[in-house]
């Protein structure tokens, strides 16, 4: 680390070059985010940081071009304005180039006591980095395909409410949330989690990951359904939506669509919309564990995590899930901006008094 | 998963690798001896590649190989034998002893040929797509090619020709890391070598390439694709290579212990044993009944090669020119 003198003003920015590639691309319509945008993204970011007084921001590096493109840019915005982009301190940690680089990353910006960091990714990207953060608050933005847990937002946005929160100009109380999360547990050793979406499958093997066919679906445990998400949990989202903030998560039985059934069609993946039985359904609540029942026709399975298949198991093994509050944190980008705006946080002169502007409209009028 | 995988899928994969890596050490221990004209490039550490790729085509498919190109015809299904003796330059070769390592081609097969030429297979694998479009025969190509070629023109051009024309294909990358001896984080500006798909319309996807389950369910959804019409893709496979470009590349350009560390933690057979065995799929007795009759397989077909006769001066212009 090249600046020892980072405090809680900071913001860490995490942006994995290597997330986004999987096989959705070729079996479903997912698009494709290149470094470039990447680049173009994190700018924005930064210029806003910026703006609200943020001078140290943290990344990670990586050998993809998305640390250069930075630098690159950064260097063009410094000879132009220097106050315009905070200082930048990339870690010091090996490089894998895969998924573990983004667990390193956080592991570092918590030991370093940044603010608030930002994530660029989806939901099996936000999945690695609430494993490490801990209370340090995250600002999710949503880069990807069938991303649920982050949500949509202008990169301008997202930089400005990071910031606010990381410099304490709003309360993070009340502009954030603490998250449910799904835990899984196999034979008390392998433990792990899910943001979202966590189902078992009658799959052999782990393959590319990716779930798109919904013959091997049985359970399908669910933190929240929104009626307008994508992925998994968009098959309880249109006919059993629930909140992000209720109280208790999902749990559905999941079976080939048959006249016995509720038959639910459901886009599992962009441009991916597809039938699914759903013969029972139940509200979870917190520490109430479920242990897992194998496929009746298969002597395997796989538990996927948001998505992405993760834990194989077998006829001996044991596998539980249960659902937790105690999620990572993160911060509601529209409720930092608008909270901020009643603040007078983006006004730079004293405010005029509502009264007063009335008074010169009636004088206005008269006149 | 595309497809379930049965125990027999399982054996002929198991099979299949052995045999290419058996192959590939054999010819490597023979090389050495100065038996063998001409230049051979090993295929070791890259068999789930080949394998799982082409476990989905059928001899009406045509494939378009690489110098490298070894794992690939056995898995397209070349006879052995015949391609031991081929690399011996002996008149019972694949192509008569006078292709040797680099134009090994079996058509019966749908093996168009490996390929001296870095770059070279994906036009040529246009050609064959378009023709099994034109004639309905609902045939795919795929083309091999690797992380140096993915920067030839040759490679881009095809790209948008065969995205332009829908055509049947898939373009498999393996990026085993280097293209001769330059690192692929020296001559390729993105992450991938498949997020080129991108700006020719076409999807492009990235997968492990030691794990044989992940390529065979890769490689299966682009053939369905490429098969019911929907026109190209691009696969990335990530690899390695055991051996250096060619035999006798001392690999002076890779760390001390480096190609150790990969044998023991990334070998793709290795990684396949362990997961079928501990699934209970296969028992490791299974596995050693294979890799004593591949043994036995590769050693015959040396001994045969070695004793083949070399072609004769009434062989010089058979095979030469063909007429339609």
């Amino acid at each position: 680390m090249n600046n020892p003198h980072l405090n809680s003003t900071s913001v860490g920015i995490l942006a994995n070059p290597e997330s986004g590639r999987d096989i959705r691309r070729l079996m479903a319509n997912a698009s494709l985010f290149l470094i470039a945008e990447k680049c173009n993204i994190i700018q924005k970011m930064l210029l806003a940081l910026a703006n609200v007084g943020v001078s140290n921001v943290v990344m990670m590096p990586d050998r993809s071009g998305v640390a250069a493109g930075v630098i690159h840019d950064n260097e063009i915005h410094r000879s132009i304005s220097p106050d315009s982009i905070p200082n930048i301190h990339f870690i010091e940690m090996p490089i894998d180039g895969s998924p573990v680089d983004t667990v390193r990353a956080i592991e570092q910006m918590v030991k370093m006591g940044v603010g608030a960091i930002i994530v660029l990714g989806g939901d099996s990207t936000h999945r690695l980095v609430a494993k490490v953060c801990g209370a340090t608050p995250i600002v999710p933005f949503s880069i990807g395909n069938n991303n649920v847990f982050p949500e949509f937002h202008e990169a301008t946005a997202v930089g400005t409410a990071a910031g606010l929160v990381a410099i304490g100009a709003v309360p993070l109380a009340e502009v954030s949330r603490l998250n449910k999360v799904l835990r899984v547990e196999k034979n008390d050793t392998i433990n792990d989690l899910a943001l979202v979406d966590l189902c078992i499958t009658n799959d052999q093997w782990l393959g590319t990951k990716s779930l798109w066919h919904p013959d091997s679906f049985s359970e399908l445990y669910l933190t929240f359904a929104e009626a307008d998400s994508i992925g998994l949990s968009s098959i309880a989202g249109r006919f059993h939506p629930v909140r992000r903030c209720s109280p208790y998560g999902l749990r559905l039985e999941l079976v080939p669509p048959c006249d016995d059934v509720i038959v639910i069609s459901a886009p599992i993946a962009p441009g991916l919309i597809v039938n699914v039985g759903v013969s029972n359904v139940t509200e979870i609540l917190p520490k109430e564990v479920w242990h897992v029942n194998r496929h009746p026709y298969a002597s395997r399975g796989v538990v996927a995590l948001d998505g992405e298949q993760e834990i194989e198991f077998g006829p001996s093994d044991h596998v539980k899930v249960w659902l937790e509050n105690d999620g990572p944190t993160t911060v509601n980008v529209r409720e930092v901006l608008a909270k901020a705006s009643e603040n007078h946080c983006f006004v730079k002169f004293p405010v005029m008094p509502l009264e007063n502007i009335e008074e010169r409209r009636d004088a206005f009028l008269e006149y | 998963m595309t497809a379930k995988l049965k125990k027999e899928d399982l054996l002929r994969a198991y099979r299949i690798m052995r045999e290419i890596r058996e192959f590939e050490e054999r010819v490597h221990v023979e090389f050495a001896t100065g038996e063998i004209p001409g230049f051979v490039h090993l295929y070791s550490g890259e068999e789930a590649v080949a394998t799982a790729v082409c476990m989905h085509l059928t001899d009406e498919d045509r494939v378009a190989s690489t110098h490298r190109g070894h794992g690939h015809c056995i898995a397209k299904g070349v006879d052995i034998h015949g391609m031991m003796a081929e690399i011996y330059g002996k008149k019972t070769g694949t192509c008569g002893g006078k292709g040797g390592s680099m134009h090994i081609a079996d058509l019966d097969k749908g093996m168009m040929g490996a390929n001296g030429i870095v770059g070279a297979g994906p036009p040529l694998i246009c050609g064959a797509a378009l023709a099994a479009k034109c004639k309905g025969t609902k045939g795919v190509g795929v083309a091999f090619f690797g992380d140096g070629a993915s920067n030839q023109g040759t490679v881009l051009e095809s790209f948008n020709l065969a995205s332009m024309w829908k055509l049947p294909i898939l373009f498999l990358n393996e990026n085993n890391g280097f293209a001769e001896s330059t690192g692929v984080s020296y001559s390729v500006p993105t992450p991938n070598i498949s997020d080129r798909a991108a700006g020719f319309g076409m999807p492009g996807v990235t997968v492990d390439g030691n794990d044989f389950f992940a390529i065979y369910e890769a490689a299966g959804e682009a053939i369905q694709r490429a098969r019911r019409g929907d026109g190209p893709s691009v696969l990335e496979c990530k690899t390695q290579r055991f051996y250096g470009h060619f035999e006798g590349d001392a690999m002076t350009y890779r760390a001390p212990g480096e190609v150790k560390k990969l044998r023991e933690e990334s070998d793709c057979l290795k990684i396949f044993a362990k997961k079928v065995i501990s699934d209970n799929m296969i028992s490791a007795a299974e596995l050693e009944a294979i890799d004593k009759e591949v043994l036995a397989l590769i050693e015959d077909s040396v001994v045969k090669a070695k004793a083949a006769p070399n072609p004769t001066e009434a062989d010089l212009l058979t095979d030469v020119y063909i007429s339609y």
